[in-house]
């Protein structure tokens, strides 16, 4: 799943033919008075200026400003670009025309087991979330688009009547050919405001989920996704993600500050049982971290090198099941590499080391890591017979 | 008995090296259960028409790549089953091409990263058609003692200790690959082991669910329990509870969830398989998963760690009741051969090496040389002589003897175009043939006649030296016994118009007060037969074998020389005529004595 922030958002949505807001994504005061000269609407329009960044709660951080004119647009700006707010720094604005309304509609389409749910409500904004009774439903079957109709009993089944009904289901309908078209997983506009002078129907806000798989049929997503956790990813990560990117196999890394459990255990899915058995057993995880399908010993040496670089830590959990066809020989390879260099480097005092692991080469892989005890490492090593979690049991005991 | 692959699947692989792959994993498994190898077919358009060979036991299985799975279902009709390893971008096309072939029953898929949207297409597809669609994602199928799919199982020591030759009573369906394992070696070791283990995937939405498998578990009679290995994220785990607690079940249903650090972590943050992550409004959490399965019925230890005692006891309890017979253990399995190296390093088998050599070891990180690193031979200031001295001669010379072997190469690299070497080299650059073949024309010349004399002249030169010989006896000797003497003589030079290289070397040699008996008796020669006619002088060869016969080079590598220096030059006419482009060169007939027989009328055949 990728989040796409509201910029990028709303231009798939103007694509498919759903009506939005002008808007214009700057990263300078500059870059906004050219805009200005340009575009009429932001002469002439009241404005509202957001921080364009994956953060939550803007609002509170006074990251939204809202019934601007330019020149207080401008000030805005100013004012939020460059801003620290945890480890984000604020690099670009999204400033957009305030749309005069009374009332407001929720409209949003998600991707389920069986298909899709189209989800309409006859109210909007906050309102809806306490009155979530009031959303409508239509489930719509894998490979299949609604009808018309069908679109229009949602609508009037969520209360519309009149022309509105009308206008409704074509929005709804445009947000379902831009879901599919997209290969989105949630789209989401609350509030669909009914604009005062033409009695258009505009997406005001909108939360755009797309399959990052799909990008491949997708040439013109030329935006980069944003991180889901509210915060930016930070150095170590990103260099992770990079390396991930270029790899057969995957190595993954996010950090979680103020932990002491520091993790460098095999497998998406044991990777989470192992951090179940941290939480459990009362420690405080420090990161999360996986590799497996088989990577390179390199990429397994750069996340190695990441996790011993996390600050604060008292134990490496080297975890891992019993593999399919991760050599296990030449991963534990990669991971050596790491330990020594982080070792050279003045880093892992007063660490231990846990290990267990099984897989091809599970034999050579643990006798290499064995024998980092000779070189003073405060190592544990287990081979399958010890159950997959027994290391953090092990190493958080008191 | 067993569930979805057993000794009648046989199987299509749709893809390339990972496929392949699979094949010999699968191999392996087909040879512990003796049985011959299920995969009949790959598809693989690029190389469709040619065959994979397949390591089964100690010996190959051929296997037919096709460009379709109907022509490979056309051409062994045993097929029903269809491992996709294709690309996650054309995974989907793969995946129908399967679906809709009518001897195809089940379709699994590797491949990972495919998008929701055509794992949904194809999940429905399957189900319109009857079929079984798993995966994408999966790490493949096992049942015990009849049929793998995929690499799930791992390597043949890990098939062997998690029992998978023969049948046990547990049921495996997981989402993690790399988890499949542990529970398969879990049930081997806390019960009887497995009947059928299957990896669904671990994307958001498998295209087989659990409560579609559990019900093929309920109705195999050989599995007496299930265990699901579930993790956060979609409703998977629920409807399966929702499943088992609907009516009284004949199967057990043992069922872990992981992701309750979710609870614990900054909201948001996710991590694990792609479809493990909470819904907006927090269904789908460990702990509702884990709430619905214990409330239906299921055995939900509170870790991982305690799956293995809740197994244990479900056995038990199944042993007790009667339901399940202590397993019987083969006396013999069989054991996969070892590998030449392998069992080289176990001490097992002694093999007769093909080759011998004494002078170089590329085994390690970078070369050695008669045992000196390249590196360190770079790095101490050595040069190309004194690795021409380690691997002709093992030996490492002086600096003073390196001197002399780099005058000899720069003296000889080159003669201009006229000479045989250069002439056949330029012909064959100008008809466009390649570097390696054009030099090679260039290397062929050199002989008795050009270049190659430098051996002979050395050898016989030292026999002289060695034998204390006068200049006339050995001239007696030549004449005797050899004819001319090698290493005397030239084409164009004489005394009156000498070789400017021999008088270099000649002077520099001499101008180190060295010993060079065979370099003086060489000049010697020279005094008495170029008396006797101008051009019989001591030539270029003859001065450079001398040389290197006084400075220690065995006789034998003496033409090295000529050939290692004179290659520098052919190289460089070879790119000479490259980057000219030259046209294609022919003789003119006039240069061509044409001494052969006038035209005349070929008689009648008899």
């Amino acid at each position: 799943m990728a989040k796409v922030l509201e910029g990028p958002g709303m231009g798939l949505m103007k694509k498919w033919g759903i009506t939005v807001p002008h808007y214009v994504v700057v990263t300078s005061v500059d870059e906004l008075t050219k805009l200005g000269q340009a575009n009429e609407w932001l002469k002439k329009s009241k404005l509202v200026v957001k921080a364009h960044e994956a953060l939550g709660s803007r609002f509170k951080l006074g990251l939204v400003k809202v019934g601007l004119d330019l020149k207080e647009a401008e000030a805005a700006t100013k004012e939020m670009i460059g801003r620290q707010v945890g480890s984000i720094t604020v690099s670009q604005v999204i400033v957009s025309e305030m749309i005069p309304h009374k009332e407001e509609y929720y409209c949003a389409v998600k991707s389920t087991r069986e298909g899709t749910d189209l989800l309409v409500a006859n109210c909007g904004g906050i309102e809806v979330e306490s009155n979530w009774d009031r959303v409508k439903r239509l489930a719509v079957e894998v490979g299949q688009q609604p009808s018309v109709e069908a679109i229009e009993r949602l609508a009037k089944d969520a209360g519309f009547t009149g022309p509105l009904l009308k206008k409704m289901a074509e929005f709804a309908g445009k947000m379902f050919i831009c879901f599919d078209s997209e290969d989105a997983q949630y789209l989401e506009v609350n509030p669909v405001v009914l604009r005062e002078h033409d009695s258009e129907l505009i997406a005001l806000d909108a939360v755009t989920l797309l399959d990052g798989d799909a990008k491949f049929r997708h040439p013109d997503w030329n935006f980069a996704f944003a991180a889901e956790f509210g915060r930016a990813y930070s150095k170590h990560e990103m260099e992770v993600m990079a390396v991930d990117s270029k790899i057969k196999g995957s190595v993954k890394f996010i950090e979680i500050p103020g932990g002491d459990t520091a993790m460098l255990p095999a497998g998406g899915g044991a990777s989470v049982y192992y951090s179940d058995a941290v939480v459990a057993r009362g420690g405080k995880l420090a990161n999360y971290a996986e590799y497996s399908g088989d990577p390179p010993d390199w990429a397994v040496e750069v996340l190695t090198d990441k996790v011993c670089s996390l600050p604060g830590i008292k134990n490496i959990i080297v975890g891992g099941a019993i593999a399919n066809f991760t050599d296990v020989k030449k991963t534990f390879g990669g991971i050596i590499n790491g330990f020594r260099k982080a070792k050279s480097e003045g880093k892992l005092k007063d660490v231990k080391i846990w290990v267990r692991r099984g897989g091809p080469r599970e034999k050579e892989g643990l006798d290499a890591m064995r024998a980092l005890k000779d070189e003073g490492f405060d190592i544990n090593v287990f081979d399958r017979n010890t159950p997959l979690t027994d290391i953090v049991d092990k190493a958080l005991q008191k | 008995m067993s569930i979805l692959a057993n000794k009648d699947t046989y199987v299509v692989i749709q893809g390339g090296v990972a496929g392949v792959n699979a094949a010999r994993r699968m191999a392996e498994f087909c040879y512990l259960i003796k049985r011959s190898l299920n995969v009949l077919a790959f598809v693989y358009p690029p190389d469709a028409g040619k065959t994979h060979e397949i390591p089964y036991g100690s010996g190959l299985v051929a296997v037919p790549i096709y460009k379709s799975v109907a022509e490979a279902t056309k051409n062994h009709p045993q097929i029903n089953t269809s491992l996709v390893y294709i690309g996650a971008d054309r995974a989907m096309k793969g995946g129908m091409e399967a679906l809709d072939d009518s001897h195809i029953k089940v379709v699994s898929m590797i491949t990972e990263g495919v998008p929701e949207k055509d794992a949904k297409i194809l999940g429905r597809h399957a189900t319109k058609l009857g079929k079984v669609f798993n995966g994408p994602s999966s790490i493949g199928i096992v049942s015990a003692g009849s049929c793998r799919l995929g690499v799930i199982g791992g390597a043949f020591d890990n098939l062997v200790l998690s029992k998978l030759y023969r049948e046990g009573s547990f049921g495996v369906i997981t989402k993690s690959g790399g988890l499949s394992n542990e529970i398969i070696w879990i049930c081997s070791q806390f019960a009887d082991g497995i009947t059928t283990a299957i990896g669904i995937g671990g994307d958001t939405y498998p295209g087989t669910d659990y409560v579609s498998y559990l019900d093929m578990f309920e109705n195999d009679p050989q599995t007496k329990a299930v265990v699901i290995v579930g993790e956060m994220g979609g409703d998977l785990e629920e409807k399966a509870a929702e499943w088992y607690g609907a009516k009284k079940r004949r199967t057990k249903l043992i069922a872990v969830v992981s992701g309750f650090c979710q609870e614990s972590l900054p909201k948001g943050m996710k991590f694990g398989h792609a479809g493990a992550k909470e819904g907006l409004k927090g269904e789908g959490s460990a702990r509702s998963k884990s709430d619905a399965l214990k409330k239906s019925g299921a055995i939900v230890p509170a870790t991982f760690g305690a799956l293995g005692p809740a197994i244990k006891e479900a056995y038990q309890e199944l042993l007790k009741s009667g339901q399940v017979k202590e397993p019987v253990e083969p006396v013999m399995l069989p054991k996969l051969p070892k590998t030449i190296e392998e069992a080289m390093k176990a001490d097992e088998v002694m093999v007769a090496p093909l080759i011998r050599t004494t002078i170089s070891d590329d085994r390690g990180d970078e070369p050695c040389y008669d045992g000196y690193p390249a590196s360190e031979l770079i790095n101490k200031g050595y040069q190309i002589p004194h690795v021409v001295g380690l691997l002709w001669d093992k030996r490492l010379i002086s600096q003073q003897e390196a001197e002399i072997i780099k005058r000899i190469m720069m003296l000889s690299a080159d003669h201009g175009p006229c000479v045989s070497g250069a002439l056949g080299t330029i012909i064959a650059a100008c008809a466009g043939i390649g570097m390696s073949q054009s030099v090679a024309a260039g290397l062929i010349m050199i002989g008795p006649r050009f270049g190659g004399a430098v051996t002979d002249a050395g050898r016989f030169f030292k026999y002289a030296v060695d034998n204390k010989m006068t200049v006339d006896d050995f001239l007696a000797y030549m004449k005797k016994n050899h004819g001319p003497v090698p290493g005397i003589g030239h084409r164009v030079k004489s005394l009156r118009n000498p070789d400017k290289r021999v008088k270099e070397l000649v002077g520099y040699v001499k101008s180190l007060n060295i010993k060079t008996p065979c370099l003086d008796f060489a000049l010697e020669v020279e005094k008495i037969t170029s008396v006797k006619k101008d051009n019989l002088i001591l030539n270029v060869d003859g001065t450079m074998a001398a040389v290197l016969v006084d400075i220690g080079f065995p006789v034998d590598s003496l033409n090295g020389f000529f050939i290692l220096s004179r290659t520098i030059g052919l190289i460089g006419h070879w790119v000479d005529q490259k980057r000219q482009d030259s046209r294609l060169i022919r003789l003119f007939d006039y240069l061509v004595n044409y001494a052969a027989p006038k035209r005349r009328e070929v008689p009648p055949l008899k």
